[in-house]
């Protein structure tokens, strides 16, 4: 461009982070977005035009822009452009914008070019979240982003970002990764590849609870906008994707797809897993050659959890020792394996005689240190014992009662065998 | 107009190959106009099989208003007998070195199932093979003696056709998804991908790896077109391997795609010489990409697989399940989560034809090896998590003369 200060480099839009080459852009961008009457559609200039056109025509009250941030839907701030926004935000933008920019200087300029935009607004949506710690649904989202952006950098930094962006999620959810998580995601949401890698945690079942309502299974996605019209739409997709298509252009959070958004949905489950690999992890399709070999990859994973969950097998004896094992292993391994797992399991349980090895047969499916991104939706939907700790986990291990099938939602109230032996140990 | 009052040849011409396109109406007997369409799939499959092959096998129906609505096959083309008990994960044809057009499948039931598939449309199952766990991948050898299966159970087996045989050749330390056979001037190798990481390529006849080379991710699909092949793998990994001397890697390519890679398949240009490949991913796009294109704008992507979804409000978005080139006039097809298969001419750039919607995906396609035949499989992919699973859902595979259908708009 000619000048050498963009105003503040490229204008943003204060409702949605986005970024814009030009300031008209952004304006057009406001009104079609933010500033349209959801019942006459008619583009207003700010967003208390809107809510004052609402109420004398259409006698309706609004409380929050639409498509917006969550943080950022209050109606009665006048914004026009880039004008009237106010200071603090101007300056944490700002902000992000400088602390984005630098994970991206060190590559190839023109991988960053067309992805620049992109990635600079995903880092500093998902930079935002991180700092302001936001609830649920919204999580998922923004820190979506972040992943975006790093998955720019090429290739072989491509599964970091899966990782890193259920870490990312998942740590201020649960507040488990704390501030250095965040403070990571903030700089190199990339990297916590390796810390992915070890915080196995938890707060995959908050994440996966969040997830529940949004996942792609039919019913409850279909009115998708009414119920998180911030979420879906807070996801600032800085750019399109090369044929620009408008339908649905959020960007691929790499842990989870972003399936639903304002005006579509994606028909895959939210995890970014091959639709082969969430099969694959049925135990129905656990075969007695994951036993042998099941064994291995699981101990290179998490070893101890599996040496102590094994024990436990010979103790209980045949199926219940398998599914209390897996339980027990689950535990361990990040919960959101659990889920997995015991989802499994009851279908597991007229698998064969190795029943640890079952268990951790499954895993194989699973790559390791992809287990957070693993969250079946499928789960979400299940029981709630699902979404629940360990304790309702042990209570799977009747496997007689749950038949063979994941057809039986896991019965769950079998006495919790091994629950107590299990527990202190797994956390 | 000839009467074409049967599925399938009045005059006893080839289906596949005439260009007496039959027509499909059902059996006379079937008009009387019962629909009930209560009675459905069952019948419709009953009628179906009466249709196309020439012995009765399912009984003759009374009823049906296959004429009307036939769900389970809109498209009437012809269906496989036999077809397996849980869904279809590969498809494969016989290559041309076989005189007969053989049809292998492989599927997560754990089982291989080979069909003759005669001119006439009639398919006949002739054997079925069966692996550990379920069966992710198949290929054949260049010579279309062996058939290749690569499943969850960490192995590729060798089936030989002529003794029935099978013979582990490959190992994985995690499913394997991708298998193809490499057929090089200098060697032949069997080329397997895995979600352990790893690209492995081996001489059967040796139980260790001719080579490893390791992947940024898990392997989700590949192809190989000598001297060419392409994996994509999760996290939007995609790499390009030259095999001419020995496998290495060409070149990493930054995915045109935004979302997860569900599929590859290479084309070649007019001189027959690969040149660049299809990607699919599961945001119902499919990506077109020149290895070493001449103009950059020869890359693009375009949108298929979507439901129209009303203006304001929702569009479905379902993955790409398969890409298949026509190997004579080298256009493509497409399958998708939403039971669709459609047809492309890439370079005009246009869509040449979309199927009615199956009543579940199409998770797979191919060609036969002269371009008379497109099959596709149509079973439930997982898309919409395992809720919509029903073990009881019957899985099909459909043939269909296609020859026509894919001709290129553009003037070759």
């Amino acid at each position: 461009m000619g000048r050498k200060k963009k105003k503040q480099s490229k204008p943003w839009c204060w409702y949605c982070n986005r970024e814009f080459d030009d300031e008209k852009i952004l304006i057009q961008h406001q009104k079609a977005k933010h500033f349209k009457c959801h019942i006459c559609h008619k583009k207003l200039y700010t967003g208390p035009g809107l809510s004052i056109h609402c109420m004398q025509v259409h006698k309706e009250t609004i409380d929050k822009v639409p498509n917006s941030l969550p943080n950022r839907s209050n109606i009665e701030i006048e914004i026009y452009g880039m004008e009237g926004i106010p200071e603090v935000d101007l300056k944490e933008h700002e902000k992000q914008r400088a602390g984005g920019m630098r994970p991206q200087s060190p590559d190839s300029g023109d991988e960053d070019e067309p992805a620049a935009k992109k990635a600079k607004d995903n880092l500093t949506g998902g930079v935002m979240q991180g700092t302001t710690t936001t609830n649920g649904p919204q999580m998922m989202a923004l820190p979506g982003m972040p992943q975006m952006a790093t998955g720019m950098p090429g290739a072989p930094m491509m599964m970091h970002p899966m990782m890193g962006a259920t870490q990312f999620m998942m740590g201020p959810m649960a507040s488990m990764m704390g501030n250095p998580q965040m403070q990571q995601a903030q700089n190199k949401p990339l990297f916590p590849a390796a810390a992915a890698a070890v915080s196995t945690s938890s707060s995959a079942t908050l994440v996966g609870a969040d997830f529940k309502p949004i996942s792609t299974s039919a019913g409850p996605t279909n009115h998708m906008k009414p119920a998180f019209p911030a979420y879906g739409s807070s996801t600032p997709s800085g750019s399109d994707t090369p044929t620009g298509s408008a339908a649905s252009t959020t960007p691929k959070t790499p842990a989870l797809i972003n399936t639903t958004s304002a005006t579509s949905r994606i028909m895959h489950p939210p995890e970014d897993i091959s639709l082969e690999e969430r099969r694959a992890m049925m135990s129905r399709y656990q075969t007695s050659a994951h036993l042998s070999h099941g064994m291995l990859p699981l101990a290179t994973v998490s070893q101890p959890m599996m040496l102590a969950a094994r024990p436990m097998v010979s103790v209980a004896g045949q199926t219940v020792s398998n599914a209390a094992a897996v339980q027990a292993m689950m535990n361990h391994h990040a919960q959101a394996n659990a889920m997995l797992r015991a989802q499994q399991h009851p279908a597991a349980m007229a698998a064969a005689a190795s029943m640890a090895a079952v268990a951790l047969g499954q895993f194989p499916g699973a790559p390791p240190g992809h287990h957070m991104a693993m969250l079946s939706g499928g789960n979400m939907l299940r029981p709630p014992p699902m979404g629940l700790p360990p304790g309702m986990i042990h209570g799977l291990p009747h496997g007689g009662p749950m038949g063979p099938f994941g057809g039986a939602p896991m019965g769950f109230p079998g006495p919790p065998m091994l629950a107590p032996m299990m527990h202190p140990r797994f956390r | 107009m000839v009467h074409q009052v049967h599925g399938y040849l009045n005059n006893k011409q080839s289906a596949f190959g005439s260009l007496d396109v039959v027509r499909w109406t059902p059996k006379p007997q079937i008009q009387t106009d019962d629909f009930f369409l209560l009675l459905f799939c069952v019948y419709f499959e009953n009628c179906n099989m009466t249709m196309f092959s020439q012995s009765p096998l399912g009984g003759t129906s009374s009823f049906v208003g296959a004429a009307a609505t036939n769900t389970v096959n809109p498209m009437r083309d012809f269906e496989v007998t036999s077809p397996p008990d849980d869904s279809i994960s590969s498809l494969a044809f016989s290559p041309p070195a076989l005189q007969q057009n053989f049809l292998i499948a492989g599927s997560w039931d754990n089982n291989v199932r080979c069909w003759e598939v005669e001119q006439s449309g009639k398919t006949i199952p002739k054997s079925m093979q069966s692996m550990q766990g379920p069966v992710l991948d198949v290929c054949w050898s260049d010579d279309g003696t062996k058939v290749f299966m690569a499943s969850c159970d960490k192995q590729v087996k060798c089936w030989d056709l002529a003794s029935n045989q099978t013979v582990q050749v490959a190992q994985h330390d995690a499913p394997v998804k991708t298998c193809h056979w490499v057929k090089a001037p200098s060697y032949t190798c069997l080329m397997t991908g895995s979600w352990d990481k790893t690209l492995k390529f081996w001489d059967t006849r040796s139980q260790n790896p001719m080579m490893t080379i390791q992947l940024p991710e898990r392997c989700y699909c590949a192809d190989v077109d000598y001297p060419m092949a392409v994996v994509g793998t999760a996290g939007r990994g995609l790499i390009v391997y030259q095999l001419e001397g020995q496998p290495q890697e060409y070149k990493r390519i930054e995915s045109p795609l935004k979302y997860q890679h569900r599929c590859v398949s290479i084309f070649r240009d007019k001189k027959n010489s690969p040149v660049g490949f299809a990607l699919g991913s599961v945001e119902g796009r499919v990506a077109i990409q020149y290895v070493a294109p001449q103009n950059p704008k020869d890359n693009f992507t375009f949108k298929c697989h979507r439901s129209n979804g009303t203006p304001g409000g929702f569009q479905d978005i379902f993955a790409v399940n398969d890409i298949v080139f026509h190997p004579v006039h080298g256009t493509l097809a497409t399958v998708g989560s939403d039971g669709k298969f459609s047809f492309w001419d890439k370079d005009a750039r246009t869509k040449l034809k979309t199927s009615e919607a199956m009543e579940s995906p199409i998770t797979n396609c191919c060609f036969n090896a002269n371009g008379q035949i497109f099959a596709y499989s149509v079973s439930y992919d997982w898309s919409k998590g395992h809720e919509f699973y029903s073990p009881m859902k019957k899985n099909y595979i459909f043939l269909r003369p296609c020859f026509e259908d894919l001709k290129p708009r553009t003037k070759p």
